[in-house]
This record gives C-alpha cells, sequence and structure tokens, in this order.
C-alpha cells in the first residue's frame, strides 16, 4: 500500500485515507464574467495530462480533512513531495 | 393507536468475550465538534489549554485537523454556544456512538482492518483513521485499551467486524 506524507498531520498514513482531487494550481478567474467562452472552457475543463511530474491536489479525507497539493509520478505512481495548500508551486 | 417510540440500539447491551479481548459498548456521552481558527478562542470557551498537535488529546479534547477538535465529556454535559467569538459548536452526542476494546489483543482486532502501525500509536493519541471502509476515531487510552468513536449508523457493520475478529 502507498504511503503518503500528510503535510499537517506531518506524518506517512495509508493511500486508503486520501481522495485526489484534480490538478493543482488552477486559480479561480476573479471576475469570470469578462472571461471569453474559450477562456471559461479552458478553466473549467482543460487539464494536463504529462507522462511524469504532475501537480495535483489531494485530501485527507479520512484523517485531518484538509486540501493540501502533492507532486507525483503518473508513470511510476511515486510521490515526490507534498505540501500545504497555499504554498508556491514546488 | 399510537405506540409509545422505542429506542433502537445498534449494538447489543452486553459485552462480548472474545480471545484476548472483549468488545463492549461505551456508554452514552456528551460530544461536541468545535471548529475555530485560532485555538486560543477555544481555549477562551473552555477555560482549559486544548492540544494543537493533530492526533493528540488532552483532557477529552482532541484534535483532528488543523482547525478540527473533538471534545468527550459526560453524559449531559453541556458547554456555552461561543457566542461572539470566532468559532463554531455544534453537538454531536447522538451522532456517534464508542465501541471499546480492552485486552492484549485489542491492538491487533484494529490492525484487522486498519493499517494504522499501532506498535508507534502512543496511549494518549487520538485520530481520525478508516476501518475497511468505515471511517472512526481511535483513541488509545491505555497500552491495552483503545476507544472507538463510528458514526451511529455504521455502527452494527464494525460491531460485527470487531467480533468476528475477536472471536478468531
Ligand atoms: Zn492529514
Amino acid at each position: 500500500m502507498i504511503l503518503i506524507h500528510c503535510p499537517y498531520c506531518d506524518e506517512k498514513r495509508a493511500e486508503l485515507e486520501f481522495a485526489y482531487a484534480g490538478q493543482a494550481h488552477i486559480a479561480r478567474p476573479l471576475d469570470p464574467s469578462t472571461l471569453s467562452d474559450e477562456e471559461w472552457e479552458t478553466y473549467l475543463f482543460i487539464r494536463n495530462n504529462p507522462r511524469g511530474r504532475h501537480h495535483e491536489r489531494w485530501r485527507h479525507i479520512h484523517g485531518c480533512g484538509r486540501f493540501f497539493n502533492a507532486v507525483r509520478d503518473t508513470v511510476t505512481d511515486k510521490f515526490e513531495t507534498t505540501y500545504k495548500a497555499g504554498e508556491p508551486r514546488k | 393507536m399510537s405506540e409509545v417510540l422505542t429506542r433502537i440500539d445498534p449494538m447489543p447491551a452486553e459485552p462480548f468475550a472474545g480471545r484476548g479481548v472483549s468488545v463492549r459498548q461505551a456508554p452514552p456521552m456528551a460530544r461536541f465538534s468545535l471548529r475555530a481558527r485560532q485555538a486560543a478562542d477555544l481555549e477562551k470557551l473552555l477555560g482549559v489549554s486544548v492540544p494543537q498537535k493533530i492526533g493528540t488529546m488532552q483532557t477529552g479534547v482532541m484534535c483532528l485537523g488543523p482547525d478540527e477538535w473533538l471534545m468527550l465529556a459526560p453524559h449531559g454535559t453541556k458547554i456555552a454556544d461561543g457566542a461572539g467569538l470566532s468559532l463554531a459548536v455544534t453537538e454531536v452526542s447522538d451522532r456517534n456512538v464508542a465501541i471499546l476494546l480492552e485486552g492484549p489483543r485489542a491492538a491487533s482486532v484494529l490492525a484487522a482492518g486498519c493499517a494504522l502501525d499501532f506498535d508507534k500509536f502512543d496511549v494518549g493519541r487520538a485520530t481520525r483513521t478508516i476501518f475497511e471502509t468505515v471511517e472512526i476515531i481511535i483513541v488509545r487510552e491505555a497500552a491495552e485499551r483503545f476507544h472507538v468513536e463510528v458514526w451511529r449508523s455504521f455502527a452494527p457493520w464494525l460491531w460485527t467486524a470487531f467480533v468476528t475478529v475477536a472471536a478468531e
């Protein structure tokens, strides 16, 4: 079983306690009404699909409850690092 | 035509004596979900210091997350609603029930469905986690005694799982 380090609990916990929550660092538009349809589509639906390093949101849903960010390799499924929400991209 | 409403317990009242471990229902108690950005606000409300390291417990208050605590207190306890302070107090006494596991095999019963390392789970620790597919909160009250909080509707399943392992 994969162990994931929760940056809030500051310990490694079983993958079962976590939920994937999509790509990380997607900024919500400050003024959505000024966006074109294409820009809105990009914000809502267009995501990276890299082979390798991927920035993701995860939630320690059956633990502390918090969302945090992670860098995971999509080929090996290895977590390179995890860090608190709001911290700069790693 | 009227019928008296009867309270249905989610678990048997009688304890189960397993091999090296007993499984029993904890008596009713008061429970409060406490949410605050600053622990200091909670301490003002409760008049005691609250733990700030996630996964620890002191004086009946456990820190479950960065802004979340759960307080266990004797049945019937009431606390102030915290008006004027930046926090939320929600009484959840009847949302959860608790199962007590006691005996030399208590940790191994939990380990049957939970991935935590109980050799490194010290007395006094309290954490939310998952047992098979059911979310629970485990408190290690003593080396061989665990208090397990579970949502009421999941309790019959959890009881059956614990008793099955305890009997092995
Ligand atoms: Zn956590």
